[in-house]
């Protein structure tokens, strides 16, 4: 038993890539079942014409395609990458302190996580009209800021590109604290301790040591923020009182009212190959990086 | 190597970390399974019925007061629009035997061949339904659907704020309003209102029309706090909001909280709606499904679902056991109320100026 | 003394946390409410708890959705990791590619992923119902859990594996004894995002759901038309009180083990 385990072991490790494959093969085996798949067969349909009530009709074509260069588009695309990059920028600001102080913190780090993530254990739908209560004229904030006497009147909060925004940042945040915990958490507090020894002080063991430590998850991240925030159109429908279109909502509403689905399919497939091809440019710069 | 400092973080002794989440996943497998073998076990031969229909939309004791009289086990689940039981029905799913969709949609669904007709003569109490819904713009496809309940779209305001509202659509364009304002996340409402508001049908598609209709629907956003539909009601409720586009049957529900809540259909004219009870084409148990419709048709089961749903019933027989029933509409006020059709191709142009509105 | 944390980052990770739990202890309030509406406040009343012992359908609802959340979970867990070591140790051409590749499900809006996957569901013959949600939250959350395990792979000390192997062990049980537990934090930290991220799935779920497997986010979803009744708060009240009843509960075990 142990002979043959050996021999398959050392059968792979002769051979690099049939072991990657071997591992990555049933995960991207159900991926490509369960998910490429399905979305060849969509974005067939984006080079197909509009069935009437909804669905797809026969013919090929590009229409589609060009219709998502209209400006009219492509400015709630714009609005869409701005809002998203800020989102990230926000959750990075404010989750990269929480992550890092869940991961010096001992044996109450198991804890703290669950803590972090218990919020959005709650429903999506009750979270976020807690947050319309939270900010609305007659909500909970604004009573605050009159009851000290901060405001004279209730400010705009609700419906707001801002509370998109805060929207947006409430609901990512954990999927930036997770990865970045990830790569923290090995962080040695012997290098810190040396820096320190060698005369470093705070800020400088920071960025010298700490950072340069836990940019894979600040990387990590970052892409799942954005990436996801790209598709929302929940949080711009309830918290911005459907005023701030973004593309998810474009999309959603080509299968819902537009009924129009290879549009729908169209912008989604623009969305993804704009996305695919920037993410290959970085992870080729940064696997080059790594080599290097 | 710090044994003397707590919270250092060294690499943990797997014990304690591995065993915990073992014991987790183990506990969620066995809960899995024990979960999912009843499920399996269910596979019963017993006459069963899957319906689906909008939340709240029943009264407590429709379901289980069928299941009592004719024993047939009755699955409920709910869906949140009729684009997405549309789509849903177009993608192919199957399982369901009763689905409530509204009129718009039931021509596109039929011309897909989704709905079952409905034999003729399979249904007794057929008769019940308020001759005002039984064909005609009302029920765009008869023989496939039967008329289930329906509301009107018009203005909830609050008249402890505004004590005197014009009965017209203008009012969203009027800046003395502008703040506490909603219209509904529906381009079809919105611009259906706008179109009202000079004249033109809510099912318009001459390019003139949309045009006008689309510069006043975009005249009067910037008056708009937000595009809600149903879920402004707790904001009515709190006095955040004090004038809504808003359905009858949600204005009435939002009165039970906040009795200064008013509700008004404009001199223009607006949108009627109806939902319809319905059967899919693969639905697997036809013979429950038609057991089950005949059995809301019932005066008595449709005038408790009515109280408990607060919209009106297309059933007249129902209506009539009702003591303070929402009122069938008059033939002069059908003058001024318009079905919403499906547009067809016309969609797309719908959209784009939709979104134009709505990406402001 | 880089021991204690600078009370600035404390105060500020604090006040984050109190953020973070804002909403929720907003719902849990209103929980309590007797608006139906969520309006002003109308009063205490225990009504909404009351009526949860009404409403099976509900309580159903969040059975079947802790299930599937588990049960996608261990598996999207398992092939996740797998697929971040495939990444993370292989050597193979195309890996650019197949790491971008894993990040499509993460930005393909998810209507498109579930109406596509009911269409596959559909031409197959495949009965939906909870396999099929299964099947869907393990697709969308492997990527997630990839991205996760490989921030931590990414740069972990190959020096004690190596160590291992020198010292006699095979790849094996150097994987098991020493890999394995290094990275189980990563795995920890991406088993808990898939778990959050299933227990939350709507959109998808609603297109690949079929009779009687509506789960808890699809049946609030369906309450929007009429308005959510605080039935629902207090469902997820229940959910966060025993949740946190059994993280404290659970550290007191591994407190009094350590």
């Amino acid at each position: 038993m142990a002979g043959a385990r050996r021999r398959l072991l050392s059968w792979f490790a002769r051979r690099p890539a049939a072991g990657a494959w071997a591992l990555l093969g049933p995960g991207l085996a159900w991926l490509t079942l369960f998910f490429a798949v399905p979305l060849a067969v969509l974005f067939g349909y984006s080079l197909m014409h509009r069935g009437t009530y909804g669905g797809v009709a026969p013919g090929f074509t590009l229409e589609h395609y060009r219709r998502f260069l209209d400006p009219l588009y492509l400015v709630v695309a714009g609005r869409t990458l701005w809002i998203a990059l800020a989102t990230t920028a926000l959750c990075l600001l404010l989750g990269y302190p929480v992550a890092y102080a869940i991961a010096r913190a001992g044996r109450w780090r198991n804890a703290l996580l669950l803590l972090v993530v218990l919020p959005f254990w709650t429903s999506f739908l009750v979270r976020t009209y807690a947050m319309i209560v939270l900010l609305r004229d007659s909500g909970v904030i604004n009573a605050v800021l009159l009851g000290l006497g901060l405001t004279s009147a209730p400010l705009d909060l609700l419906y707001t590109p801002g509370a998109v925004l805060a929207g947006l940042v409430y609901g990512y945040l954990p999927f930036m604290i997770l990865p970045i915990y990830a790569s923290l958490e090995r962080l040695d507090l012997a290098l810190l301790d040396a820096a320190e020894a060698l005369g470093a002080r705070a800020p400088a063991r920071f960025w010298r040591v700490t950072l340069p430590l836990s940019l894979p998850g600040v990387a990590a991240g970052s892409l799942l923020v954005f990436i996801p925030a790209l598709g929302a159109f929940l949080t711009p429908d309830l918290l911005g009182g459907a005023k701030t279109m973004m593309l998810g909502n474009l999309v959603q509403n080509q299968f819902g009212a537009a009924r129009d689905w290879p549009f729908g399919a169209a912008i989604s497939f623009a969305l993804m190959g704009v996305v695919f091809v920037a993410l290959l440019v970085w992870l080729r710069v940064r696997d080059a990086g790594e080599a290097a | 190597m710090f044994p003397d400092v707590p919270g250092s973080t060294q690499p943990r002794p797997p014990a304690t970390a591995i065993s915990r989440r073992d014991f987790v996943r183990a506990t969620a497998a066995a809960g899995a399974a024990a979960g999912l073998a009843p499920a399996l076990a269910g596979c019963d031969r017993s006459p069963r019925l899957n319906l689906y229909i909008w939340s709240d939309y029943l009264a407590p004791d429709t379901v289980p007061g069928f299941e009592r009289e004719t024993g047939i086990h009755v699955t409920v689940d709910t869906f949140e629009s009729n684009e997405e039981l549309a789509a849903k029905l177009l993608a192919g799913a199957q399982g369901y035997d009763v689905v409530v969709p509204s009129a718009y949609v039931l021509p596109g669904l039929v011309s897909q061949g989704l709905l079952l007709p409905i034999p003729s003569g399979s249904l007794a109490r057929l008769d019940n339904i308020a001759p005002v819904f039984r064909g005609g713009a009302a029920n765009p496809a008869p023989g496939f659907a039967v008329p289930y309940h329906w509301g009107i779209s018009g203005i909830a305001w609050r008249k402890d704020k505004i004590p005197v509202l014009p009965a017209t659509w203008g009012v969203f364009l009027d800046p003395a309003h502008a703040g506490p304002m909603t219209m509904m996340d529906d381009g079809r409402e919105v611009l259906g209102a706008m179109l009202r508001l000079r004249g033109h049908s809510i099912n318009s598609t001459e390019p003139a029309e949309l045009e006008q209709a689309r510069v006043d629907a975009l005249a009067a956003r910037p008056n708009l706090r937000a595009y809600v539909s149903a879920p402004v009601k707790g904001q009515l409720v709190s006095g955040d909001v004090w004038i809504a586009q808003l359905w009858n049957g949600d204005a009435a529900q939002a009165r039970q909280e906040q009795a200064d809540i008013a509700w008004l259909a404009p001199a223009e004219g607006a949108a009627i709606w109806t939902d319809f009870l319905a059967i899919p084409a693969n639905a697997p148990n036809v013979r429950e499904a038609l057991a089950f419709i005949d059995h809301i048709l019932r005066p008595d089961v449709d005038a408790a679902i009515a109280t408990a749903t607060g919209y009106g019933s297309c059933n007249a027989a129902a209506t009539a056991l009702l003591a303070d029933p929402v009122p069938d509409p008059t033939p002069e006020e059908m003058e001024r109320l318009e079905y919403m059709h499906d547009l067809g191709q016309a969609t797309e142009l719908f959209d784009r100026i939709w979104t134009e509105i709505k990406a402001g | 003394m880089t021991r204690r944390l600078p009370r600035a980052l404390v105060h500020l990770v604090g006040a984050i946390f109190v953020c973070l739990h804002l909403p929720v202890a907003v719902l849990v309030l209103y929980s309590f409410n007797a608006s139906r509406y969520a309006a002003g406040w109308s009063g205490v009343t225990l009504e909404w708890y009351r009526r949860l012992l009404d409403r099976p359908d509900i309580l159903r609802a969040l059975r079947l959705s802790l299930e599937v959340a588990s049960l996608s979970t261990i598996l999207a867990t398992l092939l996740g990791t797998l697929v971040a070591l495939g990444l993370a140790r292989g050597r193979f051409r195309g890996r650019s590619v197949t790491e971008g590749g894993l990040y499509l499900p993460i930005v393909t809006p998810e209507i498109i992923v579930g109406v596509a996957m009911l269409i596959l569901f559909a031409a197959l013959r495949v009965p939906l119902g909870v396999g099929t949600i299964v099947v869907a939250h393990v697709a969308f959350n492997i990527p997630f859990v990839a991205v996760v395990v490989l921030a931590r792979l990414r740069g972990m000390d190959r020096s004690l594996e190596e160590a291992a192997l020198v010292l006699g062990a095979d790849e094996a049980t150097a994987f098991r004894r020493v890999t394995l537990p290094l990275l189980a934090p990563g795995v920890l930290a991406g088993a808990l995002l898939a778990f959050t991220l299933s227990l939350d799935d709507f959109v998808i779920t609603f297109f690949v759901s079929g009779p009687g497997s509506t789960t808890l986010p699809v049946l609030v979803y369906s309450m929007v038309r009429r308005g959510i009744e605080p039935t629902i708060n207090a469902v997820s009240a229940v959910l966060v009180f025993v949740t946190t009843l059994t993280i404290v509960a659970a550290e007191r075990l591994a407190a009094r083990r350590a």
